[in-house]
């Protein structure tokens, strides 16, 4: 194992602190373990709260995207872990200002098990939540069984536009209602040509031969739907768009955002040499590109690979994507 | 009398001074056939519920919650969350209640089956948990003195243990050495018979 560390077992902590450290204007710890990053100060009053966890090792995803217009709170497991139920329920607690909680999360089993119990003990307390989960890893499973797909990047997409509606003073259904669109419009797709190393495993997650690439990889290293020999970056980009595009069609005239997004250790240069091929197929075909993103959103460590994600946009989902919106990692 | 909190707490703190001389065993019984920390589980989870105890409202559902958030705490092992799980049905059951009749209690426990059910994925028969606790709700059902439930449930999860001894695991790691598994007790149905022996110490 090749990594900037000093204890394995203190990762997590160890880079929370430096985060709430580097950026106290957007960040603070709180709850049991200090496992629970919020917005500081207290919970806007009246403003439906929007929470999310998962494990450690994705940043920006997912605690880097609690700030103003995005995330009011985040719960925090070990890398590649989900958080407990307690972690959950404090996240939730930071975030309650009086008018219900979304719990905005992607589809992975421990995460549901956890959030599903955290919500029946706000329940408990009378403080009402919904849930607003992500399956936009098309690779993860066919269209016939889409609710049993992993949430990725798409999950940035999610974040921003619920944030934007709970900042513009929806209530809870409403909010949930705009999550959800944005959570259905969303269709990923990723490739992996390294793995990467946790911590306290201290060895790669699979192994990959020099000259190989893996379509449909997931971002904890979860297989694909096929390995082969490393390609140019255009039929890379072609492979990738024909998944995207067979699952959810595009028509002429759509408004669509995409995002590039490097899964660690792959450089902005090579996301640019891509995104030539996204752009000038979306165009092809007639779409108009809103607000494109390049660059490390949604990250599995040290992996180098990529993912593409296409949101197609309503003119609500448009409006709270392009609304203001502030973290260290991503201001609008 | 009633099930109240402090006959809860009372149930509750002799269930986890039993735990800590119980892990070994559950430890070693549980890595025969998964990682080996059901013992570690439970004796955690039981001292966070009995840091827990002093400060329990005397509302029985809001007490039980916070037992359930206390177990999470400690652990976030399967089991741990399959055991907060029934906790939390039967908070929700009885909230707003300062006083449960006895004779509620199957009911209770069935309704933590089904929520157990729910959340597990595992259904009646796998060789879990979930069949110890089924039959002593079988066994408990139409009683109400306390001490007579606990003698029928402790007989009756005896006796499943020793039905399914002989069976492979259906579900979960076990499954993977389901073979292994026949003639293996479950660790999960022996972790809920000490529950009930410490209950009953």
């Amino acid at each position: 194992m090749k990594k900037i560390l000093n204890d394995p077992f203190a990762y997590v902590d160890e880079t929370l602190e430096g985060l709430c450290l580097a950026f106290p204007q957007y960040y603070e710890r709180t709850g049991g373990g200090g496992r629970v990053i919020k917005r500081p100060g207290l919970a806007r009053k009246g403003k439906v709260g929007v929470v999310t966890g998962g494990g450690s090792g994705h940043l920006p995803v997912f605690t880097g995207y609690v700030g103003r217009g995005l995330l009011d709170a985040c719960a925090i497991g070990e890398v590649f872990a989900s958080p407990s139920v307690e972690q959950m329920v404090d996240a939730m607690r930071a975030a309650d200002g009086g008018a219900g909680i979304l719990r905005l999360y992607g589809n992975y089993g421990g995460d549901v098990m956890n959030f599903d119990m955290a919500g029946e003990m706000m329940d408990m307390e009378d403080v009402p939540s919904t849930t607003v989960r992500l399956a936009d890893d098309v690779a993860s499973a066919p269209p016939a069984e889409a609710a049993k797909r992993r949430g990725v990047a798409g999950m940035i997409y999610a974040f921003k536009i619920a944030g934007a509606a709970a900042e513009a003073g929806l209530d809870l259904a409403g909010v949930t209602r705009v999550a959800q669109a944005a959570a259905d419009a969303c269709r990923t797709v990723g490739v992996a040509l390294t793995p990467c190393t946790v911590p306290q495993a201290g060895r790669p997650t699979f192994t990959i031969g020099e000259d190989e690439m893996e379509i449909g990889m997931g971002i904890h290293g979860e297989p694909g739907v096929r390995r082969g020999a490393l390609r140019p970056a255009q039929a890379i980009a072609g492979e990738m768009l024909d998944m995207l595009l067979a699952d959810r069609p595009i028509a002429s005239g759509q408004r669509v955002s995409v995002l590039v997004n490097s899964l660690g250790a792959t450089p902005p240069e090579e996301l640019f040499i891509l995104y030539r091929d996204v752009a000038a197929r979306l165009t092809g075909a007639g779409a108009s590109i809103v607000m494109p993103l390049v660059g490390r959103y949604a990250c599995s460590m040290e992996m180098a690979g990529v993912s593409f994600t296409i949101i197609t946009l309503t003119p609500e989902l448009e409006k709270y994507l392009l609304a203001p919106a502030e973290c260290a990692f991503w201001r609008v | 009398m009633p099930l109240t909190v402090p006959v809860l707490a009372a149930g509750l703190s002799r269930i986890a001074a039993h735990m800590e001389t119980a892990a070994d065993s559950l430890n070693t019984i549980d890595g025969q056939l998964g990682d080996g920390d059901l013992g570690v589980t439970m004796v955690r989870g039981g001292r966070e519920v009995v840091k827990a105890l002093p400060t329990l409202p005397a509302d029985v559902g809001m007490a039980l919650m916070a037992c359930a958030q206390a177990f999470t705490r400690a652990s976030g092992s399967s089991y741990g969350t399959l055991l907060a799980t029934a906790l939390l049905s039967a908070a929700k059951a009885t909230k707003g209640r300062t006083e449960v009749p006895w004779t509620e209690v199957p009911a209770l426990l069935q309704g933590a089956l089904d929520a157990m059910i729910a959340r597990g994925k595992a259904s009646l028969g796998d060789k879990t948990v979930l069949d110890a606790l089924n039959a002593a709700i079988e066994a408990t059902t139409g009683k109400d003195d306390p001490a007579a439930m606990l003698v029928a449930a402790a007989a009756a999860v005896d006796a499943t243990l020793a039905r399914m001894r002989n069976e492979p695991a259906h579900i979960g790691r076990a499954r993977i050495f389901a073979d292994r598994s026949v003639g293996l007790d479950d660790p999960g149905q022996v972790a809920f018979r000490e529950i009930l022996r410490g209950l009953g110490a």
